[in-house]
């Protein structure tokens, strides 16, 4: 349907230069602020100490961390419903979970492995944003109230890019040992993978059961703007303890 | 993207959007910064009982007096040796350790119902002295290992101060509990150089 960039409005969103250039001054502001110690979710004090005091390759509590990450991260958990919430066809849903999943990955590796240091309540409260933008283009909000149809595909990579970012800081809180790093990053962002799975797999049972209820599309609405409901609460926190500290 | 609600009036979508966002303001102001920050610009929080949630509790009582410890360790060439204090829930200490050189440390930890072998390291490196204070994070056994890598003795003095409740000390072949002091032993020299 939206796969190539639509021009229905002059807005810059719409294409794929705009969304580009938008992502890339979000970007310029999560990076232009040092960073505070509020995440959305940061890691519990003993998987904190884990990851601290590991030295040599883990693959399996990583794996398990990632997954425990991603599956009690309800800000990513968000987002994937929101993504997924329309769709129907299971290679639809292959298609955008696999382009979220690149950009975070993205994200996550770079930003550990290669040291790039964001904000972690800007980015965070990107993330929340993320989700109010997803419940916002799930109500129709775009082509009702500005007469504009963003590409999805391309939105879904980019705030992916963003999630990773957030993964990556989290983890970046830790300094941690140089042995087996590469690894142990890999291993979580596969742990990620699965939680994801797990996650979306429990969220797709649901969504099916509903959508063969009349009631669906009656109730959409109201879940849509439940979940930007939700994004507010997310970035109200994250803005808050940016302003804070 | 497939189906997509029809006949929402623009309207409709603005309304909704705009309640999504009063009512996030009106739960961050009534219950999220108040628990979490310990803002509460409207007082309900202090009403709901959530304030006292982003009260921190920087006071830990004790039942008794803190103990004190003192130890000198010889280690030669090659040679390690476990230093172990055992904490329940809460305890904490200060310590400070000193060595004549460079000696491998960790600091880890065995917590009480942890399966066998299974330790976590909260600071581990190569240094001369090291000086800080430790919160147990979970009742079990919490101390550090030295190994002396180089080729000349070094001799190490740890002091510590805290409540933890018992101290052992192992080696290669040898290992036993060594005896702790009491605040009461304390005297302060009269003549300071």
């Amino acid at each position: 349907m939206t796969d190539n960039a639509r021009h229905l409005g002059t807005s810059p969103w719409a294409t794929y230069r705009g969304a580009l250039v938008m992502a890339a001054l979000l970007a310029a502001l999560a990076f232009a602020f040092p960073s505070v110690d509020v995440g959305a979710h940061p890691m519990d004090e003993r998987n904190a100490g884990f990851v601290q005091g590991v030295d040599g390759v883990a693959v399996a509590p990583f794996l398990y961390l990632g997954a425990k990450h991603m599956a009690t991260g309800y800000d990513h958990l968000l987002f994937l419903i929101g993504v997924v919430f329309f769709l129907h066809r299971l290679k639809d849903v292959v298609v955008y979970v696999s382009l979220f999943t690149i950009g975070h990955s993205l994200t996550l590796l770079v930003g550990v492995l290669g040291g790039v240091h964001a904000n972690a309540n800007i980015i965070d409260a990107i993330i929340g944003l993320s989700v109010v933008y997803k419940g916002f283009e799930n109500i129709g909000g775009f082509e009702r109230l500005f007469k504009v149809r963003p590409n999805t595909r391309v939105a879904v990579l980019i705030f992916g890019l963003f999630h990773g970012l957030g993964l990556a800081t989290k983890m970046q809180e830790f300094t941690m040992s140089d042995n087996g790093l590469v690894a142990n990053i890999l291993s979580f962002n596969a742990g990620v993978e699965v939680g994801q799975v797990l996650a979306l797999t429990f969220v797709l049972i649901g969504l099916t059961f509903w959508r063969s209820r009349s009631s669906f599309l009656r109730h959409a609405f109201f879940t849509n703007t439940a979940l930007m409901l939700g994004g507010f609460i997310l970035t109200g926190i994250q803005i808050a303890g940016y302003v804070l500290y | 993207m497939t189906q997509e609600p029809q006949a929402v009036s623009p309207r409709k979508i603005l309304l909704a959007t705009g309640a999504a966002l009063l009512v996030a303001i009106l739960v961050l102001l009534v219950a999220v910064l108040p628990a979490e920050y310990g803002i509460d610009p409207l007082g309900a929080g202090k009403l709901l009982g959530l304030l006292a949630l982003a009260q921190a509790r920087p006071i830990v009582v004790q039942e008794s007096e803190y103990r004190l410890d003192q130890i000198e360790l010889e280690l030669l060439p090659g040679e390690w040796v476990e230093y172990i204090y055992r904490f329940e829930q809460g305890d904490s200490m200060v310590f400070s350790w000193q060595a004549t050189g460079p000696l491998s440390y960790n600091f880890h930890s065995q917590p009480d119902d942890a399966p066998r072998g299974y330790s976590e390291s909260f600071d581990a490196g190569e240094s001369s002295e090291a000086y800080g204070s430790y919160d147990a994070p979970y009742p079990g056994i919490h101390g550090w290992y030295w190994e002396n890598l180089t080729a000349e003795e070094v001799i190490l003095e740890l002091n510590t101060a805290g409540y933890y409740r018992s101290a052992t000390v192992s080696r290669d072949r040898v290992s036993g509990e060594h005896a702790l002091r009491s605040l009461s032993e304390l005297t302060f020299r009269a003549d300071t150089p």
